[in-house]
């Protein structure tokens, strides 16, 4: 076959991915639950995650609950631990940092880093450094991650889905058509269904076709992130490795569901504020401001229905969107429907210092609203979220989110040390053991 | 002379800003956000002041340009008092201190809590409700406390090697030493106890 390219490392770049995340830290900090078919996801009612021995039983991401009994039963369903999943994708990223200092943190689960030039650091191939980084992960985590490394972030990716679990696969630059060979498009990182769909009628079906095609034809028939995608698979790197933690949002958007589906106008209304509140504390907490705001309420039968708003000036204060939220809630809200998820997304964000007063604006209040909304930031850092909040919430809080089995909350929350609260908890992962 | 007591003094206030903000937020403030606190308004100000921190021990930066907390992060204090109104190095005293994180957690990365519920370490000053620092980074050696799955059965115990046999004893005459059979596999170090009274 003819190569893609004739260089094998003109860059090196790593993607890591941890197998079956959730599950797997669960299985970490509760050895007992190793080698059996676990899901987490409980309050939700769907599997977020499971591990390789539910996956080998059929249980799917995305799968109900009772679904997974059946063709499971003996599955280990737990409530969704985000607490311990984040301190251990901060660990994970934490490691990869003691080997690069390029690291990208792409998702809880996901991170990039460049090793390009450090095989003289570590008088070592890419593949020992890797190796190495599996070896820390695993001892001091106790989880399972595959690894890619390849000479783009694209190519990277398809290494590390290349064999799970476990897997450490290096994708040099004269391999790369090795690869790319009989992979569809839709395997492709940044390539959708429609995409796909609309490349296999151009009769390219595999990435290898898609790689082989020449740049004219690729600009003729598709848009820049499509060509973008064309050079990375052909092994030139255009999407940097983006270090430090992620800072910058395009949009914030917080959600919950909860059961049973309700139709209280009240309640599900104070879902929404909750996550209104929510979404606020973590774009003030970035110093950002939103001007558009949408809602969205998710029915029983699992069909969302949205509204998006324009906000008159950016902000971050609830306290501004309140007349807005009552109106787009309004606006879709029947009285006739159950609903079981509410959420909320802030967009158009700028940075908080950069925003513009409008001649209608009230400098005053302004400055009021700041001050109260810092004091209930201050009160929220010293006694935990929502130690003080909206009324307009508080049903939300008095209220079990979730009724039943489903309302089972992590061990973390309830299995607490002295000192500790239902809020704030010391932040290292506990091990489940019996001892 | 009274020109450079000044000085220190303005110093200590700006450690004490930087560290407030670190103790409240639970990071270190940005280059920007040094200066609005501090009120320093142009970056290369801003910059000497992180240089001249940094050949104090104060703080550091990483790789990445990142600053990173040394002395600063120490809150108990461990030496004497400060005067009122005279000007004094405190960074030079903060710097023989160190955090109780500092001090209970050397692998940061590596390390787990674990509630204990059995009372076979009593002896050893470990009883049930207590919480042991489980590291799984360090190596296990010999007499240390370790978190271990003997034969399937999990257990803390005493780590005893002699040459090639390795025993797991308790701390407590109610309990017998344990000889693994088959297995043995050592989930991690316990290096601290702590238990919490109020």
């Amino acid at each position: 076959m003819m190569l893609l390219t004739i260089q094998s490392w003109p860059k090196a770049i790593l993607h890591i991915d941890a197998d079956a995340f959730f599950a797997s830290c669960e299985q970490a900090v509760n050895p007992q639950l190793k080698g059996k078919p676990v899901t987490t996801g409980r309050e939700r009612g769907i599997v977020a995650a499971a591990s390789y021995e539910a996956k080998a039983r059929g249980v799917k991401r995305g799968m109900r609950t009772f679904e997974v009994k059946r063709i499971c039963p003996d599955a280990i369903i737990l409530p969704s631990d985000y607490e311990t999943y984040s301190l251990f994708s901060v660990r994970m990223f934490e490691v990869l940092r003691r080997f690069s200092p390029d690291v990208e943190e792409y998702s809880i689960d996901e991170a990039f880093a460049d090793l390009t030039g450090l095989r003289q650091v570590y008088h070592g191939s890419y593949e020992s450094i890797a190796g190495k980084i599996q070896d820390t992960v695993k001892k001091e985590l106790g989880i399972n991650v595959s690894i890619g490394i390849s000479l783009s972030k694209v190519l990277a990716k398809i290494g590390s889905k290349h064999k799970k679990p476990g897997g450490l696969v290096l994708i040099p630059g004269r391999d790369i058509h090795f690869y790319l060979n009989g992979l569809s498009m839709g395997d492709v990182w940044g390539i959708g269904p429609n995409t796909a769909a609309y490349l296999n009628k151009l009769g390219i079906n595999t990435a290898l076709e898609f790689a082989r095609k020449d740049e004219g034809f690729i600009q003729r028939h598709l848009h820049k992130p499509h060509l973008e995608i064309w050079h990375e698979l052909n092994g030139r790197s255009i999407y940097p490795v983006v270090s430090g933690s992620k800072s910058s949002y395009q949009s914030i958007s917080k959600a919950r569901t909860f059961t049973p589906a309700s139709n209280d106008e009240i309640f599900v209304y104070a879902q929404l504020s909750k996550n209104l509140e929510n979404a606020c504390i973590k774009a003030r907490r970035h110093k950002l401001a939103a001007i558009r705001l949408i809602i969205f309420l998710r029915g029983q039968d699992f069909r969302n229905h949205a509204v998006e708003i324009r906000l008159s000036s950016p902000t971050s204060y609830p306290v501004d969107m309140f007349s807005a939220l009552r109106d787009g809630f309004y606006h879709i809200y029947r009285h006739d429907a159950l609903y079981r998820q509410t959420g909320v997304v802030l967009a158009g964000l700028v940075a908080e210092d950069r925003i513009q007063m409008t001649l209608f604006d009230d400098p005053v209040r302004i400055e009021k609203m700041s001050k109260i909304y810092c004091a209930v930031d201050a009160i929220s850092g010293k006694f935990g979220k929502h130690a003080i909040q909206h009324a307009s919430s508080l049903p939300a809080k008095l209220q079990a989110q979730h009724e039943g089995e489903r309302g089972d909350v992590p061990r973390r929350k309830t299995e607490l040390f002295k000192g500790e609260n239902t809020r704030q908890r010391v932040g290292l992962p506990v091990l489940n053991i019996k001892i | 002379m009274v020109m450079r007591s000044l000085d220190i003094n303005k110093l200590n206030i700006r450690i004490r800003d930087i560290a407030r903000f670190y103790y409240e937020k639970g990071r270190m403030p940005t280059f920007s956000e040094i200066g609005d606190l501090t009120g320093l308004k142009s970056k290369s100000t801003v910059s000497k002041l992180i240089n001249s921190l940094r050949k104090l021990d104060v703080l550091d930066k990483d790789k990445t340009g990142r600053l990173i907390p040394k002395s600063i992060c120490y809150p108990v204090k461990i030496l004497g008092t400060v005067e009122a109104g005279f000007p004094i190095p405190a960074e030079e005293e903060l710097a023989d201190t160190i955090s109780l994180d500092k001090l209970l957690i050397q692998n940061p990365t590596a390390t787990f809590m674990l509630k204990v519920s059995g009372d076979s370490m009593s002896d050893a000053g470990i009883l049930p409700g207590d919480m042991v620092i489980v590291d799984r980074g360090q190596a296990p050696r010999n007499n240390d406390i370790v978190i271990a799955e003997v034969d399937g059965q999990w257990t803390m115990k005493y780590l005893k090697k002699r040459g090639d046999s390795i025993t797991l004893m308790p701390a407590n005459q109610k309990y017998k030493p344990i000889k693994p059979k088959n297995e043995l596999n050592i989930a991690g170090v316990v290096t601290a106890v702590i238990r919490k009274y109020r």
